[in-house]
Order: C-alpha cells, then structure tokens, then sequence
C-alpha cells in the first residue's frame, strides 16, 4: 500500500465512521455549496429571466427610414436578420396614414401593423374585445371610439385620399384635353380640400367637383355646394390666379384658395390615385392610457390592400440584450447598408440596465454572505472537531507526525469535505435556482455544466479556508499529553 | 553499550523542579522499570526520554545523539525513527481498524504494509480482530494492538507508560510476556509503572522521588 493510499484511507475512515461530527460539517458546506450554485445560476440567468421580464415595458429600440429613404416588409426581414432569434422578442412595422370618415367629417391617425409581433412589443396594450385576424376588422383606441361613438362590433368606413399632389415633374403636362384631373391643397385649419376637374376637348375646365369637407361647413365648407361659385371655373384654362380668373367666395377665403391651388397642382387621374373607402368592422378597443388610445389598428395587409403601398414609417423593436449588446446591434443596423437607422428607447434600456445592475449586485452580496457564514460554521465546527481529538492528534504526533503530516490530513479532510459539499451543493442548487427561477420568473433555466466544477472549486477553497484556524490549533497540539494518562 | 544517556539532567518549571540533576544509564537491550509517587518526575521522564520535551539543563544522548540540542522538528524524527510508545490509555485511531492503527505507524515512519502489519498483530494474538474498530476490543486487546503498533518500526527503544495501569491480571500477564518476547530480541525496554509486579519483571528498578533517582534496585530474580 502506498503512503498517498493510507492518507486517503485515513482521511475517508475519518469522515465515514465519524459521521455524525463530519455531517455538520459536510451539510455546512453542502448549504453554503446549495446557495453559491443557486446563487450562481440566478446571477447568470437573472438577466436573461428579467429581460424577457422587463420587455413588457414596451419596446426598446426603433427602426427609422433614413432621410431620403424609405422601409418596406422585405427590406425590414433583411434588417432584422442582424438580431439572433433568441435576442428578438418582437418586432412591430407600423405605417402611419390619415384616414377619413366621411359619414362624421372626421379623420385619424390609422396605423397598419402585425398585431402579432404588437402582443410582444407592447404587451401592456389591453383590449376589450379582441385582436383583429380577418381581413377588414379594426382596433380602434378608446378615445376616438368614444368620439365617435363606436363599438366592439360597429362598423366604420374608412376613406383614403392619395397625395394626388406628389406627383413627379411639372403637373402642366397632365393638363391635356379630355383629361381627369385631380388635385388636394391645405385649406382653413390644415383641412385638406380636394378638387376634382374633367378639361375639355380644348383643354379648358369643363366641370369640377369640390370636396371641402374638412372645412368650416357655414364657411369654407359652402364652396362644395355654391353653384355660381363653381360656376366661375368652367371655361377656364389652368393655371388660374385668384382675383384674376375667379373670385373668392365670401367668408371662405382661405378655402376658395385652397380650391385654386388644387388646381393648379392637379394631376391627371390614374387608378392609384383614386380614393378608396372600405368598411371596417370594429372588433376591439384598445386601453393603453397613452397616445395609442387616439389611433386606429388596422393589419398591414389591410393598410396595402387600401394605399396600395408597402411602406413603413416606422419599426418597434423588442430586443433581449443588455445596453452593450443593444449599442452593437444599432451599429450592425447602421452597417447594414440598407438605408436604416435603429435608436434606442433610453428610457427603457437606462432603467433595465439599473434595475438589473441592482438585482445582481444584490445576489453577489447575499453569495458572500453566505459563503462567509459558511465559512464561519465550517470553521466552528472544525475547530470543534480539532478539540474533540486532540487525544488523537497528541497520538499522531507520538507516532511521528510532523507537523506537515498534522496540517495534510486535516487539510485534506477539509478539502474532501469541500468536494463532498461541492457536488452535494452543485446538484442541489441547481434544484433550488430552478425552483426559484419557475415560482419567481415562471419559467425553466438550463444547467450550465461550468456550475459543476465552479461550485467544487469554491466549496474546496472555503472549506480549505475554514480549516486553517483549526489545523493551527492542531498543529499546536503537544504529543506528551497522551503520556499524561488522561 | 549505552543506548540512552542521562546525564545530569534537570527540568525547571519556575519554581518548580520537576527533576533535578538526573542520570541514567540504559544499555542496549536492557529493560529498565522506572517507579515513583506521583509527582516524583516520572512523566517529565518519561517526556524527555520520549523526545516529546527538553531538559533545562543537561544531555541526552539516545544512540550517541544529543537530543536535548536537537530542534523540536529534528526531535519528531528521531521519536519517529527510534521509539515505539505504549499508553496506559491505550490510544488507538478509534475511526480505524486495529491494522489500520498499526498502518498509521508504518505510515509516518515509512510506508504502510499490510501483510506486514498483520504478522505484528498475529505476533500480539489479534490476527483474526485485524478488521475490528477500537470499540469492538477488549482493554487487554487495544493493548496488545498498541504493542504491535509500537514494535511495528523495530524501534530501538519502547517506551511504556504505565502499560498494564488499565488492565486485568490476564491482560497485564499477556502484556508482560509481549515484553519478555522483546527483550529476548534484543528490544531496549523502559516502563514507567506504579505496579510493583510489572516493575519485577524488569531488570532493574529505577524508583524517582522529589524529581530525584532515590534508589535503583536490581532485580535478581529476573528471568530470561
């Protein structure tokens, strides 16, 4: 038998027959071993836990078009493809239009979005009713559902107006004989007024239409309607100067000047450019208690089948990451080269990075103390065990134990004791993190296989640690006293 | 030859002399008994003899070494090296078996060997209770294991403090006879005793008193 086998025999006799003086010891560390993995687990997995958590504040970063550009779906996917499916919890497109409901002179803000990626971007949102899903339904936010006087189950027509003014190069060319044209300027308030105007075979104005809904009806509103008015644009040849070619009409100044500039901006007719109503089924009022409570939600596919357009003003982003990471993203964004820009919500990602920052300096200092009362048992109770056989230890040193020999076998005790512990604490805490992570977080965390040895490392030096007081005293021990006959 | 020199030794604890200019001669392969009161500087004897103390004043040469110059360390190895120890007390491992305890020896003189410490048990009759822990022995058994456990490193010199103080008559003869095989052998003996018997099994008798050497007595009727 070789000298290292004897040591382990002695030390492992030491620990199995005297157990119930090492099981304090052992369940000490297997404690302190239990926290420190749990702990470990939670401190490394609480970031993760929380950020999913914390993505309920909203969404944390924004994808803008750069000026001169523009966002669409496909652009958006290849965008996104710079976030890892793990670190995306959602990604909501919205696209802003105003919308008009003729049958009450009013207009909204309309958004086109995913309703999908909506619930986790922004899943404080509250809807009485439901999400929309079909085609052709609506989540109307409670202020203008109450407003105008809607309802889950109401249905609202909504109208689209097309720029007709944004047209490219100069609208004169439009102005051809026999043309459709039509054209919208800004009348009193900000209202648009919108004219409608067929040319005839000589290419002057041979009838119009006004629409001035938007305005004043006692006053800007009457252009639509007041024949002689109207009557003043036929035979006419565009461009128009008001006070020259027609006069205003009285009381409506602005909006007669609105009707000329329409005019003279007009654009032949094209299908695109035709306003277009659909009929809306209300499904569901949205409760925010923010702004959202004065928008309509309608599905991207519905705001496409409406303006025709796939274009998107704006992307919420949900993002898991902390502040480094979600700083490298917005640089990858701006390095994708796909006109993009991404900006973070620093009022959500400043809090989390504090909220976080508190949590895990807070499970760092329950560890250590932890691991110091552990330490101190471990110490106490060793200490206990050093008295408890001094007989021995006396013994030993008769026998020739060096002093080196004394300080080996306790150490080597405590170290096992600590391995012991270790994998006791590893195995345990792990339990105990998962336990906490389900019945705090709601939900599993894996086990990180560096836990194991990291657990075993650390018990071994506390345990280590904890046996220096005691082999001291050990060491200290006089071999005459087991000639003493006590 | 002299395998252990005392010459002229004191120890002082203050006031207190414990032994007081104290010398002894013991030859190889002597066995030597040592009596005394209570008090009379058996124990302190014993501690220096047992390289576990120093003296105040005087030398100690154990097989031509001066131990009292030695350092504490140095005086470990040379306990470890030369002396076998037998308690009144017993002193096992109580957590290890019997052969276990004498390993224990073998292990910080040498190397363990079990065979090796099994004949020494077989030696003392405790082959069979090799595998028993210390609370399944008898007194007289736990005895004879220390008896194999000191002998275990042919040490020059076994030095026993009162062996038999806890034993029966039965166990204390069992005992006594283990001596007398030793001595055969050549084994130096020193045993500290109260026990008038065991010290008539010795060659000669040291009685102390007041840390002094009061009388020697040599015993005539010593059989080999």
């Amino acid at each position: 038998m070789t000298k290292r086998r004897m040591f382990l025999r002695m030390i492992t006799a030491s620990l199995l027959r005297r157990r119930s003086r090492m099981l304090i010891a052992l369940l000490s560390i297997g404690i302190g071993a239990t926290i420190l993995a749990g702990m470990v687990t939670i401190y490394y997995d609480v970031p993760r836990q929380m950020r999913a958590q914390m993505r309920s504040y909203g969404a944390n970063m924004l994808l803008l078009p750069e000026d001169g550009e523009t966002l669409d779906s496909e652009k958006l996917a290849r965008v996104l493809e710079q976030f890892p499916e793990d670190a995306l919890v959602g990604a909501a497109p919205y696209r802003y239009v105003r919308l008009d409901m003729t049958s009450r002179q009013q207009s909204f803000t309309t958004a086109g979005t995913d309703f999908e990626q909506v619930l986790k971007t922004s899943p404080y949102f509250s809807v009485e009713g439901r999400y929309p899903e079909a085609t052709r339904e609506v989540l109307v936010g409670k202020e203008i559902a109450e407003l105008i006087g809607v309802r889950e189950g109401s249905s609202m027509e909504l109208t689209w107006q097309p720029a007709v003014t944004a047209g490219e190069g100069d609208p004169a060319a439009d102005w051809v004989p026999n043309a459709q044209l039509a054209g919208s300027a800004e009348g009193f308030s900000g209202g648009a007024v919108t004219v409608t105007a067929t040319l005839d075979g000589e290419g002057k104005i041979a009838e119009i239409q006004v629409d001035a809904s938007t305005q004043t009806p006692e006053y800007g509103g009457r252009t639509q309607e007041d024949k002689p008015f109207l009557k003043q644009f036929t035979g006419k040849t565009l461009p128009l100067t008001m006070g020259e070619d027609v006069d205003a009409l009285t009381g409506a100044t602005v909006t007669s000047t609105a009707i000329v500039d329409a005019l003279n901006h007009s654009r032949a007719v094209t299908a695109a450019s035709q306003p277009r109503t659909v009929r809306y089924e209300v499904v569901g009022i949205l409760v925010t208690g923010g702004e959202e409570e004065g928008y309509v939600f309608m599905s991207n596919a519905d705001m496409r089948a409406l303006t025709g357009e796939d274009k998107l003003d704006v992307t919420e982003l949900s993002v898991s990451a902390d502040e480094e990471q979600l700083n490298a993203y917005v640089e990858a964004v701006a390095n994708s080269g796909e006109g993009v820009t991404a900006r973070l919500v620093k009022r959500v990602t400043k809090s989390e990075t504090a909220v976080l920052g508190k949590l895990q300096a807070l499970v760092f200092l329950v560890t250590v103390v932890v691991l110091l009362l552990t330490m101190i048992c471990v110490s106490t109770t060793m200490m206990a065990v050093v008295s408890e056989r001094r007989r021995e230890i006396g013994l030993r040193k008769a026998l020739g134990a060096s002093d080196n020999s004394i300080r080996a076998e306790f150490l080597g005790e405590g170290l096992f004791l600590g391995l012991l512990g270790g994998v006791m604490g590893a195995a345990l805490g792990f339990v105990f993190a998962q336990v906490v992570s389900v019945n705090v977080f709601g939900s599993s965390i894996t086990f990180q296989p560096l836990l194991l040895p990291v657990t075993v490392i650390v018990s071994m030096v506390i345990a280590a640690v904890s046996c220096l007081m005691p082999i001291k005293r050990a060491v200290s021990i006089d071999p005459a006293l087991v000639l003493k006959g006590e | 030859m002299a395998l252990l020199e005392l010459k002229n030794i004191s120890k002082i604890y203050g006031e207190l002399k414990a032994l007081d200019n104290v010398s002894l001669h013991v030859d190889k392969g002597e066995w030597v008994a040592i009596m005394g009161p209570s008090g009379s500087g058996k124990s302190t004897m014993m501690n220096i003899i047992g390289c576990m103390d120093k003296p105040t004043k005087g030398e100690v040469l154990l097989d031509g070494v001066d131990i009292s110059k030695e350092p504490s360390k140095r005086l470990t190895d040379i306990r470890r090296d030369k002396i076998g120890l037998v308690f009144q007390q017993f002193h096992m491992v109580n957590y290890l078996t019997a052969v276990e305890n004498v390993m224990v020896s073998q292990h910080y003189h040498s190397m363990p060997d079990e065979e090796e410490a099994l004949e020494a048990l077989g030696r003392v009759g405790l082959r069979e209770r090799a595998r028993h822990l210390p609370s399944q022995l008898s007194g007289g058994e736990q005895q004879r294991v220390c008896v194999a456990r000191a002998l275990i490193n042919h040490p020059e010199l076994i030095l026993a403090d009162e062996p038999t103080g806890n034993l029966d008559e039965a166990n204390e003869n069992i005992v006594l006879d283990l001596f007398r095989q030793l001595h055969r052998e050549g084994t130096t003996l020193i045993v500290v005793t109260h026990d008038p018997e065991v010290a008539e099994a010795a060659q000669r008798t040291i009685v102390l008193e007041h840390g002094r050497v009061a009388r020697e007595v040599v015993n005539e009727n010593f059989v080999d």
